[in-house]
């Protein structure tokens, strides 16, 4: 009986002292923020701009017919001199206590990452222990980080939760752009032998137009949100952007991309054949030779041919065989012209010195330290790319095959 | 301490009866402790005992030729079977050959019991105690005058309700006829099913007034002998006015009385009984209640349903992980819910978390509030469902549908995830198989919801180990509540979130049949053939025998 009593006794003393997640809080009592974005003003401060999600006029129409009358977002902006300082001012104009626990994306300005670099930003938001490092960050390119947070978007009503959902699907779908979360960019950062890459996004349209609900009544939208071009970083800097192919190339060699196309020129008419990537695995192997590393980049890529228009006889394995190496060259020199890229930049975003640091430790200890301005940009890359292809989708041969023979 | 309180209120209830047995002499002395030999005293005396209550009827008959002998035959109407009373009682008194000569009233008890009455239990008495007993119980009292004894024929019988399907305790697959109110009938149903001389039966009356006939029901060779002494020792034990149902006597020998548990399990249900009684359980019936006890109980007991041991073992299984799933929900899902939404939103899918945010806007009342508002409403419904008449049943319904389902939400006064939660949770405490269990998860269940809007899931949790270390504690007629889970026994843990196939079932449970625990003999698994070939042989033999052409 008295063990009991003293058990339960210390039950709860334990519970004064391990109070853990104490304060309650309210769904209603909090402001949830979706997004974050940083810029800089003339001063030079921090401008902090919060996303908040509306619920009333995002879960539309639940209670009594009131949502859906106003945007799905609100914008708050503060400065400060630093994240924290821009956090805390950001209280004096919003009403409910700030929740970052489903904020979802952060957005840095062009300018702040091409001048100030990202690596003094990210510590507050690694450090809040509400903040989610899975994060996904993204520049805003050309723009001010707080013009990509005010857009209103359609379809998906929170504007943070687009930016996400392109990212997923175009990096699914495309392979030219990549999702990088806070807890990715700082341990890149941390790594002496590869370099940043952030997906940019752009808004394209009037910033003023955006901001206003006619902007999603439109069945075209006035200002429009989209990703544009990978932006590499050096030491933390933005000093270049990547696009097109060149972009593709990157996230190619970083063996992110799952599906994609590529066209091959075919009987001397451009891009006549399209090929669809279903599936790839690129390796990328490092060898030191006399203290000289080399790169050796291995892709294996297998899909469909999915458009033609030339006539031309799939039937034949030959054709296939001459089609396949065809691809193998065009993969292989959208490859090579990225890396050139790369080398100019002297900028390792594909963390070819991490991949000699972990085959060759002791080696890599010597060329560490001028990696990137030295080593990086004469390295030797061999790229070796398989391409084949399983199936030519519904059809055989195109009715254009038919159509010439016909004539 | 507390031994010092028990001898102080002992007593002063010693006191008081010893003054009620002051005073009862006084109405005992109005007739002796033995039979007088003239007819009309014995009458008078049973008049006045019984306050010339309407239905006891008096019936006189003269029997025997010079000098003719007045007897009565005594019987509570209602009571009794009126057909045997009729046919094989008084008939025969005015008709037997026997009893129209001349006969010494001496003789007369000794004519009426070997040659007159036809009926099953027919004993002499002298003792007025015993003679009321058996009257008020139903049997038939025949008085000779001028003899000191009676005759009692038994002749108990009466109108009362007929087997029919249990209601409480449903099943698809199984016996349907579940108990009635007459202890008789519920004996023999348990002996129908267990043809066994081993299945022994003890009797005995309790409550002062009532007199009810319980008896306790157990397998020799089973049962423990420890248990079935204990079992007796607590019945003697009790002494109260009145024992109206099996509850009574629950509530008076179980073992822990500060818990919302049961720890002795009640069924209607004459196939749960027997097959508990295989397990070494012993069986207490009470006379006037469907209800039979059975102990020692463990909480596993309680998920457990006779149709799961009629149903293949792996269908039983995914049954009883469903029921436990349904026990937490009862228990814990609006705390859950409380806990979630105001301490750990992070945890919410961020769409949910709009959702419900989004729906609470309007709602004034913290989460808790908003529960404990939604949980009584259920609790009121609940409690006017089951009490009203049934004719005012469907006003309930629709009243109950209207205010929790739509006037509620759009009065702003709960929001409609919280009508979901309070719902699941409603229909989850109903789909566990043992009423008990449920009702006591529903009252710990508002605990959980204060635990969860104080300290979040922290709180939860730690009341989830105090529930978990109560349960712990408690014993079943000494046997720890929580077995065969803690102290874990392997070989009964098939019987528990599992349920092992039949065949499997080598041993009884070994802290409730202490002795014989060998259930089954062994390979009890069916296999296919051994060998095809012969089986087909056989076939061909058989083609060629018959007639197939």
């Amino acid at each position: 009986m008295k063990r009991r009593w003293m058990f339960l006794f210390l039950m709860l003393i334990s519970l004064l002292f391990l109070s853990g997640c104490w304060s309650k809080k309210e769904l209603p009592e909090l402001a949830i923020i979706s997004a974050v974005g940083i810029d800089k003003n003339e001063e030079g401060k921090f401008v902090k701009t919060h996303q908040f999600i509306n619920p009333n006029n995002v879960a539309g129409g639940l209670q009594g017919g009131g949502g859906g009358q106003g945007p799905s977002v609100s914008v708050y902006t503060s400065t400060g001199d630093n994240i924290l300082e821009a956090h805390f001012r950001a209280s004096t104009k919003v009403s409910r206590r700030l929740y970052h626990s489903h904020a979802n994306l952060l957005v840095i300005s062009e300018e702040v990452a091409r001048e100030e670099g990202i690596q003094d930003i990210l510590d507050a938001f690694e450090r809040d222990p509400e903040i989610r490092t899975t994060m996904t960050i993204v520049i805003a390119k050309g723009r001010k980080a707080g013009d990509i947070i005010t857009s209103l978007t359609s379809i998906d009503r929170i504007p943070a939760e687009k930016v996400n959902k392109t990212l997923e699907t175009t990096e699914k779908m495309f392979g030219e752009h990549i999702k990088v979360s806070i807890q990715e960019s700082i341990s890149i950062l941390e790594s002496s032998g590869r370099e940043l890459v952030i997906t940019g996004f752009r808004q394209k349209g009037d910033s003023e137009k955006g901001k206003k609900l006619e902007n999603i009544q439109n069945s075209e939208l006035d200002a429009t949100l989209e990703a544009d071009g990978l932006a590499i970083f050096k030491e933390g800097k933005l000093i270049d952007w990547f696009h097109d192919e060149d972009a593709r190339g990157v996230v190619w060699i970083l063996d992110k991309v799952k599906e994609t196309n590529v066209n091959i020129d075919w009987e001397k008419k451009k891009d006549a054949i399209a090929y669809q990537v279903i599936r790839q695995k690129t390796k990328v192997s490092a060898d030191v030779k006399n203290g000289k590393p080399a790169i050796t980049i291995h892709v294996r890529a297998e899909g469909d041919i999915r458009e033609v228009v030339v006539p031309v006889d799939l039937t034949d394995p030959k054709v296939i065989a001459n089609i396949e190496k065809g691809l193998g060259k065009e993969i292989e020199k959208e490859l090579k012209d990225s890396i050139n890229l790369a080398q100019k930049n002297k900028s390792d975003i594909f963390g070819f010195g991490e991949t000699v640091q972990r085959s060759y430790p002791d080696a890599w200890r010597k060329m560490k330290n001028n990696w990137h301005d030295v080593t990086f940009p004469d390295l030797k890359v061999n790229v070796k790319v398989e391409a084949f292809i399983r199936r030519t989708g519904l059809r055989t041969n195109s009715y254009l095959s038919q159509m010439e023979i016909n004539r | 301490m507390f031994s010092f309180f028990n001898g102080k209120r002992q007593t002063k209830k010693n006191m008081k009866k010893e003054q009620n047995s002051s005073d009862q002499p006084n109405s005992n002395t109005k007739y002796p402790g033995y039979i007088d030999n003239t007819l009309s005293t014995n009458i008078d005396i049973i008049r006045k005992r019984t306050g010339n209550s309407s239905d006891i009827v008096f019936r006189s008959l003269k029997i025997g030729r010079n000098p003719e002998i007045k007897t009565a035959v005594v019987y509570v109407k209602g009571m009794v079977d009126s057909q045997s009373v009729n046919d094989f009682l008084i008939e025969p008194m005015m008709n037997n050959p026997a009893l129209q000569e001349k006969i010494i009233p001496q003789e007369v008890l000794t004519i009426i019991t070997e040659e007159v009455v036809a009926l099953g239990g027919v004993k002499p008495v002298n003792d007025w105690d015993e003679l009321f007993g058996s009257l008020m119980s139903g049997n038939t009292i025949i008085f000779i005058d001028g003899v000191s004894e009676a005759l009692i024929a038994s002749t108990q019988g009466g109108e009362r309700r007929s087997i029919q399907e249990s209601t409480t305790y449903v099943s698809v697959r199984g016996p349907k006829e579940a108990f009635t109110e007459s202890i008789e009938t519920n004996i023999a149903m348990v002996r129908r099913i267990i043809n066994n001389p081993d299945l022994w039966i003890e009797s005995m009356k309790l409550g002062k007034m009532t007199k009810t006939d319980v008896s306790v029901m157990y397998i020799n060779e089973i049962a423990d002998k420890e248990i079935v002494k204990e079992v007796h020792k607590r019945l003697k034990r009790i002494d109260l006015d009145g024992i109206l149902e099996s509850g009574y006597i629950e509530q008076l020998i179980e073992d822990q009385t500060l818990t919302t548990f049961p720890t002795l399990y009640h069924t209607d249900r004459p196939d749960a009984v027997a097959g508990n009684l295989l397990e070494g359980r012993i069986a207490i019936f009470v006379n006037g209640t469907p209800f039979v006890l059975l102990g020692p109980a463990v909480f596993i007991q309680f998920f457990q349903s006779v149709e799961d041991y009629y149903e293949r073992y792996d269908i039983a299984t995914a049954v009883r992980f469903l029921r436990i799933f349904i026990f937490f929900i009862s228990l814990i899902g609006p705390a859950v819910y409380i806990a979630i939404t105001t301490f750990h939103q992070e945890m919410i899918p961020t769409q949910l978390a709009i959702i419900i945010a989004a729906q609470r806007e309007s709602v004034p009342f913290p989460a808790f509030v908003e529960a404990l508002i939604m949980e009584i409403t259920f609790e009121i419904l609940r409690e006017a469902g089951v009490r009203m008449p049934k004719a005012v049943g469907s006003t309930i319904s629709i009243v109950g549908a209207l205010v929790i389902g739509q006037a509620a939400i759009q009065a702003g006064i709960v929001s409609p995830a919280m009508v979901i939660v309070v719902s699941i949770t409603a229909i989850a405490s109903f789909a566990t198989p043992s009423y008990a269990v449920a009702i006591s998860a529903r009252l710990i269940r508002f605990l959980f919801m204060i635990s969860a809007a104080t300290f979040g899931f922290y709180g939860l949790i730690l009341a989830l180990i105090m529930l978990l270390v109560h349960l712990c504690s408690l014993r079943s007629f000494g046997v720890p509540y929580m077995s065969p889970i803690a102290p874990f026994i392997p070989g009964e843990a098939g019987d528990t979130f599992v349920r092992k196939p039949v065949w499997a079932y080598k041993e009884r449970p070994r802290l409730i049949a202490t002795e014989n625990l060998i259930r089954e003999g062994k390979d009890q698994r069916p296999q296919p053939p051994a060998n095809r070939q012969i089986d087909n042989q056989n076939q061909n033999i058989k083609k060629g025998d018959q007639n197939e052409t």
